[in-house]
């Protein structure tokens, strides 16, 4: 087995996470693991510093991860690092973590998250738990990561006793995000500079493309249409931008391509979780409301009251969704220059 | 100049293959007849599922990623008439065990199998809501002390508000053949089906295992189940984990309780209907009478055949763990299947399993056929009767 580039001997008692972007703030995994990380730091009396690679507009994402327990954070400023590419971040991350040490690193299993740790942990000769659904501190302050199948019969618990920074990947959505803290303590920033070369960068980023129709699974309002609504999803649009909120569809809309087919709700298409779920015109088979049985509160419009769609609702309109809909868009238009003018 | 394709033959994956399918892979002899029979050639013109090649490839221990291995519907069409006895779907199965191991898998399919892990169905539907089918109606916990028999629900039928339709007269038709039965509530294990269909074979023998012991502890000796899927679990794979009960479909015990005199319909349902075939029932099972016996004790009801029927009936689409993933809306088998029945004129296209009636349900409305009824056998039965 190879040696890591360091051993337990030199490593510092820090934790350190990757701090991963999304425009100006911190993706939630950065913050479910530091929130996780503080956790842990404070069982074994280390300190939780936070890996921020950029170039512009660094300060406010700062403030985010000192909020939720980061005691200092690590930041490589570089024109280089101004998009994602996975040579560049490795290198100025690798730079990084050679010069502080750590003992444990930890990074979200995103897309680039886990490009990013896979890369680092082969250059750093250390070893990688990816994917864990769990994390504690055995003594000695050996990280142990806990791996799951599906049953309980492939569970494994994992540790890297003998390399450094000990490596693992956890997927957004396995802890849960801590209150921001309120208390006073260290906050430092430390700037360690980073050489990075261009002929390094094997990867060009052409275009920066935000994935075109929105994700409904993160909506807090959904408007869906069935076949009742006659392909009109144009009102549904204009209801959903009013509400805040995405557009989403059942099977036979999808299927005689009125709207795209990222659009479907239900058991083969998204499972959403929206405050709001306004279902018009769908019938309501069991195979669409799995989609929207996580919905806090689910209003279905149906021309039939003995459509079982009624039996999923909170509120059940019965009535042509083609009238109401317009009309409820026009109230809710009424309503707002009712208050803009107020 | 030609294109070839470059294959690597992996001996590792062919040992592997061997072994998971106890030989079966090794018997195909590359006649095609599998090929010519599978539906899918039906729905995608110029695009069979070239079920031969994928056998071929499986046997010089080709790796597949090909997308194709998830189609399968484990339908048996193509197992019924194969000269080499290959138990094609159970192949197909292996093939997407090899996926799971490998992570390539659609999307989608990891969350089925969470959702039996975590709810014990997979439908991501709340375990406590279990027996929620059955409110308003009497239905003891069983209690071998007092019951002949076991009523198993099964998660379809127990959350899909559809089937819980046919729960609920199935109910209704034990109670009056005065048959002593009772469910396990909230406890009823999932039988596992999906798991074993999406390939995932180590968490399906765990759960089949958990379903025999919870099935011991309760002292269930007989079972009567309401899907085929459920049915054809218990009946051909439980026994290979020890598993010491008996498993019936409901249609077979309908069939006898009418035959011993316990269940008499009295009302006419003055219908028109055609069978389909189940392929859990019909060619997995080897049960196609008993279905048909009972629509014909109906009085009033007249039963007519589609041109493809019993040992030749067409799939629904929805076994093989494809209920879980998206088929495009060109190539759903139950198009087809809603045109086979009316061309007989029917006003009834009945079956008995929760998957076709759902596909069925489906493929009325994008066919354009709100004239067809989707009903099950238990549905009309139930009619029959007081």
């Amino acid at each position: 087995m190879a040696t890591s580039l360091y051993g337990a001997s030199e490593a510092q008692d820090v934790i350190c996470v990757f701090l991963e972007r999304e425009g100006d703030t911190l993706q939630r995994v950065s913050l479910e693991l530091l929130s996780k990380g503080r956790e842990l730091a404070d069982e074994v009396g280390w300190k939780l510093a936070g890996l921020l690679l950029g170039y512009y507009r660094m300060l406010p994402l700062m403030g985010q991860a000192f909020e939720v327990g980061a005691d200092e954070i690590w930041v490589a400023e570089h024109p280089l690092l101004k998009t994602f590419t996975v040579e560049a971040y490795t290198s100025a991350a690798f730079q990084v973590i050679m010069n502080r040490k750590p003992s444990i690193f930890l990074c979200g299993a995103t897309p680039n998250g886990r490009d990013l740790a896979g890369r680092l942990a082969v250059k750093l000769r250390t070893g990688l738990t990816a994917d864990c659904t769990d994390l504690r501190m055995r003594e000695g302050g050996i990280l142990v990561g806990e791996v799951t199948g599906f049953g309980g019969g492939v569970l494994a618990l994992i540790e890297t006793p003998q390399h450094r920074p000990q490596m693992a990947t956890v997927r957004p959505g396995v802890f849960p995000l801590k209150p921001p803290r309120t208390e006073r303590v260290s906050r430092a920033v430390e700037i360690i500079s980073v050489t990075l070369d261009e002929a390094q960068v094997r990867t060009r980023v052409v275009e920066q493309v935000v994935g075109r129709g929105a994700d409904i699974t993160q909506s807090p309002v959904v408007v869906v249409g069935g076949r009742g609504i006659q392909g009109r999803f144009d009102l549904l649009r204009q209801l959903a931008e009013l509400l805040g909120g995405e557009v989403g569809a059942t099977r036979p809309p999808v299927d005689s391509g009125q709207i795209e087919r990222e659009r479907q709700v239900g058991q083969t298409g998204v499972v959403c979780r929206p405050k709001v779920a306004i279902v018009c015109g769908a019938s309501g088979a069991f195979q669409f409301t799995v989609g929207i049985q996580h919905a806090d509160t689910v209003i279905a419009i149906n021309t039939d009251p003995e459509a079982p769609i009624f039996e999923t609702a909170d509120y059940g309109v019965v009535g042509d969704a083609l009238q109401i809909v317009p009309a409820l868009i026009e109230a809710l238009r009424n309503s707002r220059v009712a208050v803009a003018s107020g | 100049m030609t294109q070839v394709e470059h294959l690597t033959v992996d001996d590792v994956r062919w040992d592997t293959l061997f072994e998971r399918t106890r030989g079966a892979v090794a018997l195909c002899y590359q006649c095609g007849v599998c090929t010519a029979l599978c539906p899918w050639g039906q729905v995608r013109e110029g695009k069979p599922l070239s079920v031969r090649s994928l056998l071929r490839r499986a046997q010089l221990g080709v790796p597949d990623d090909h997308e194709d291995i998830w189609l399968c519907t484990a339908c048996a069409q193509c197992e019924s008439l194969c000269p080499r006895g290959v138990p094609v779907a159970e192949v197909f199965q292996s093939l997407r065990g090899m996926a799971w191991e490998e992570r390539r898998v659609p999307k989608g399919l990891p969350s089925v199998l969470w959702s039996i892990h975590w709810n014990n169905n997979p439908w991501s539907q709340p375990p406590s809501h279990r027996s929620r089918w059955a409110k308003g109606l009497e239905v003891p916990r069983f209690d071998p002390s007092e019951h002949e028999v076991l009523y198993y629900v099964g998660c379809t039928a127990a959350y899909d508000r559809r089937a819980q339709k046919v729960a609920r007269a199935l109910v209704k038709l034990f109670q009056a053949a005065g048959v002593r039965f009772g469910t396990l509530g909230d406890e009823e294990p999932c039988c596992g089906d999906a798991a074993k269909s999406l390939g995932y074979t180590p968490y399906f023998e765990e759960i089949v295992q958990n379903a025999a012991q919870v099935f011991a502890q309760n002292g269930v000796s007989r079972l009567v189940a309401t899907s085929p899927h459920c049915f054809d679990t218990f009946r051909n794979y439980a026994p290979r984990y020890q598993a010491d009960f008996e498993a019936e479909h409901y249609t077979q015990f309908l069939d006898r309780c009418l035959s011993e005199g316990r269940l008499r319909f009295s009302r006419e349902v003055p219908l028109r209907v055609t069978f389909h075939d189940p392929c859990f029932l019909g060619r997995r099972n080897d049960e196609y009478e008993a279905p048909r016996r009972i629509l014909d004790a109906i009085p009033g009801l007249e039963r007519v055949e589609m041109a493809r029927s019993r040992q030749d009936a067409l799939c629904c689409g929805g076994g093989g763990g494809r209920m879980w993933m998206e088929t495009s809306a060109g190539e759903r088998f139950a198009n087809l299947r809603v045109q086979d029945a009316l061309a007989t004129g029917a006003q009834v296209l009945v079956t008995a399993c929760p998957f076709c009636i759902a596909c069925f349900e489906e493929s009325v409305k994008a066919v354009g056929a709100p004239n067809l009824r989707v009903m099950d056998v238990a549905e009309l039965a139930a009619m029959a009767i007081e």
